[in-house]
């Protein structure tokens, strides 16, 4: 196996290579498809690796210990891959109308492409690396390489978006790193000496000999560093006006995989700090509480939204409070996180990229001036509808599969409370979402607004994810039970 | 050499209560530089870890960025602006200074409770450190100004520095390289981001950034 994992660092240079192509593309349409047809293209080399991860069960390893993929990161590469090729794909139709206003210059056009590019190797970085000082650098350099993505069409709003995200996150990126810093400081008493001190398997290997005080502080701080960019409450000012003011593409991928990168080093360090506190579930705890506020809160947000995608960042927030749970609930709700968290990606890539399209022809946010889509567009219509329809949780789709797995879980550990405010902040996310959706989609619209028409390949990426998510709902491969099943392992403390 | 650290460390308590006191920018950009060179010469000051070559350039890098390129880029940013002053802070000059007071007295407190395995000889390394995080916290809560609160950062970062050299027992060299090089691209994207900031508010307020909400 040797051999085949260092592939990943050659596959990881790629974006790179792409990023500085598309910093010397001559045309804004040239620009955006190379983005689409790269990102498809780098997505598909990595499919391999994720199969072979995800399929055996062996992490692949690099001689030197630096790069590592387990069953976690292969499924968080796998759901980053779908994202960006998504998101990508949709780019060339999402500006076409501005390429040929030519509001998109070739400038703007090429910052987008190589920001592109850059944010996606950075999260290669954060996904493939062993050691919790790269994963940490790989962290920080996505909130500096996404930030001009939040402004590509600089308006006073979208700069102070940008201006909220890259402070914020910042700091909180910043408190991370001295949680770092205090992990590796808990090294004291073993044996792990140099370059070991930060490594995930050398810590995991002598987890029981760490000096838990400073585990325990380290963990806190990560946990508030790295949950402010997962946007979990109450650290998530910042998302709402990053996700809403940035164009549809870049929503896509802040929603569908920036939040879950920043998640994943949170659950990563999770198994370290529960093998050190004994198991007793101190970590765990944190996760939960942290879980169901971010819930809550988002629930109580939505009820009072006005604006479709500042909607659709708080839905995000409710999301990522649900991963939280279900990763801290372990066991059972472990694998629920899991297969919800790759659900949450697909329905919400596809309720943005919807969403943009429709808020461009319409000229407005608002839900209360968005309605009769479903007439106006059939495509990105049903696309909305579908997406948010599976995103509040109803029937079919794949995440009420996952969202009952979770309540399963907490009532068959006998948290009955955790159970009972899940299902309450699930019960005014549905009918505060609802409330908008209906009228949105059937109310009559006068005048009908146009749309250009939509192309075979973007009715295929609309309707591919989501019926993904229907059918995930409905059937699950064997293949996706042991992938699951394998990254949950690895949370509740496999190596 | 204690002597020197210990210098340099009440130096860096120093440095903190200026930023606290002062209003003008670019003075506050000077005083942050001091600071980013003093955290360089740290590593510098340890006796019995011996000049090697892998400490002298990190060393150096850490004095170049944070003394000379950081200022650089701010001054910068800000040379467009109109005005070079703080302009009406959230929280007073006066109460700033009692702050400073009061993180400085917790930090002595935490660094009693936590029992750090300390790499430095000084006993005040933590403490120092502990303080100047939460004086850059303070600073990025507590200013309009977008330049004075990215000097906020800086000094919540040369926290960061100053207690990784105190309690960590080898950070990797690669880590090291990425963080300062994370560090310069922040620094260098926030000036973009004042400056863009500036050319459409004509003025660099943050607070002036408050239309988002809800």
């Amino acid at each position: 196996m040797i051999p085949f994992a260092l592939l990943l660092p050659l596959l990881s240079g790629l974006p790179v290579l792409l990023s500085l192509a598309c910093l010397a593309g001559r045309s804004p349409a040239g620009i955006l498809r190379l983005c689409a047809v790269g990102t498809a293209g780098v997505s598909l080399l990595f499919a391999f690796p994720v199969a072979v991860v995800l399929a055996g069960g062996e992490p692949l390893v690099t001689p030197g210990n630096w790069i590592r993929l387990d069953a976690l990161s292969a499924l968080h590469l796998m759901v980053l891959c779908i994202v960006y090729s998504l998101g990508a794909l949709h780019s060339p139709g999402y500006f076409a109308d501005e390429v040929r206003k030519n509001t998109l210059d070739t400038a703007a056009a090429r910052r987008y492409g190589g920001l592109w590019f850059g944010s996606l190797s950075a999260m290669l970085v954060v996904l493939l690396s062993n050691n919790m000082g790269v994963m940490w650098v790989g962290i920080e350099a996505t909130t500096l390489l996404t930030a001009f993505l939040i402004c590509v069409h600089v308006t006073p709003a979208s700069l102070e978006a940008m201006w909220k995200y890259l402070l914020m996150c910042s700091v909180g990126v910043a408190m991370a790193f001295t949680g770092t810093l205090l992990l590796s400081a808990s090294t004291g008493p073993t044996a792990i000496h140099g370059n070991e001190s930060l490594l995930w398997t050398s810590l995991m290997a002598s987890a029981g000999g760490l000096n838990v005080t400073l585990v325990k502080a380290g963990f806190i701080f990560m946990v508030i560093g790295y949950g402010t960019k997962a946007g979990l409450a109450p650290m998530h000012n910042w998302l709402p006006d990053a996700h809403s003011q940035a164009p549809a593409p870049v929503s896509a991928i802040f929603s569908g995989f920036l939040l879950n990168a920043s998640l994943y080093c949170i659950l990563r360090t999770l198994p370290i700090v529960e093998a050190a506190t004994g198991g007793h579930g101190w970590g765990r705890e944190i996760l939960i509480v942290a879980g169901l506020l971010s819930i809550l809160t988002a629930a109580a947000f939505i009820v009072v939204q006005r604006d479709l995608k500042r909607l659709l960042a708080y839905s995000s927030l409710e999301h990522m409070g649900i991963i939280s749970l279900g990763a801290g609930l372990g066991g059972a709700g472990a694998f629920a996180a899991m297969f919800h968290m790759l659900s949450h990606s697909l329905g919400k890539s596809t309720a943005f990229l919807s969403a943009g399209r429709i808020i461009k022809a319409y000229g407005t946010n608002d839900m209360r001036r968005l309605t009769g889509t479903l007439a106006a567009s059939p495509l990105w219509g049903v696309g909305l509808l579908s997406s948010i329809l599976g995103l509040i949780g109803t029937a079919p789709f794949a995440i009420f599969l996952s969202e009952f797995m979770i309540v399963r879980a907490a009532v068959g550990s006998g948290e009955w409370v955790t159970a009972a405010l899940f299902l309450l902040g699930m019960c005014i996310v549905f009918a505060g979402a609802l409330r908008f959706l209906l009228p949105m989609v059937w109310k009559p619209c006068d005048p009908k607004p146009v749309f250009p028409k939509a192309t075979v390949l973007e009715h295929f990426i609309v309707i591919l994810p989501l019926s993904a998510l229907l059918l995930l709902g409905l059937i699950m491969p064997d293949f996706l039970i042991k992938a699951f099943a394998s990254a949950a392992a690895v949370l509740d403390g496999a190596r | 050499m204690t002597a020197y650290l210990d210098i340099i460390l009440v130096a860096l308590i120093l440095s903190d209560f200026i930023l606290l006191g002062s209003g003008r920018l670019g003075n506050c950009i000077r005083i942050a530089a001091w600071q980013g060179i003093m955290v360089g010469l740290l590593p510098m000051a340890t006796a019995d870890a011996g000049l090697s070559f892998r400490i002298a350039a990190l060393g150096m890098a850490v004095v170049a960025l944070k003394g000379f390129v950081f200022p650089r880029l701010l001054n910068r940013a800000i040379r467009e602006s109109a005005g070079s002053r703080e302009v009406k802070p959230f929280v007073g000059y006066t109460t700033s200074l009692l702050a400073g007071v009061l993180a400085l007295s917790a930090s002595f407190w935490l660094d009693g409770r936590l029992s750090f395995p300390l790499q430095l000889e000084s006993a005040i390394v933590v403490p120092v450190s502990l303080s100047m995080m939460f004086t850059g916290l303070f600073l990025v809560v507590a200013r309009r100004t977008a330049v004075n609160q990215v000097i906020g950062y800086l000094v919540l970062e040369n926290g960061i520095y100053a207690l990784s050299l105190a309690i960590v027992r080898d950070v990797p060299f690669l880590v090291e390289l990425g963080v300062l090089m994370d560090m310069f691209v922040a620094v260098f994207v926030m000036g973009i981001a004042i400056y863009r900031i500036n050319m459409e508010f004509d003025h660099m307020d943050s607070n002036r950034l408050a239309k988002l909400r809800g």
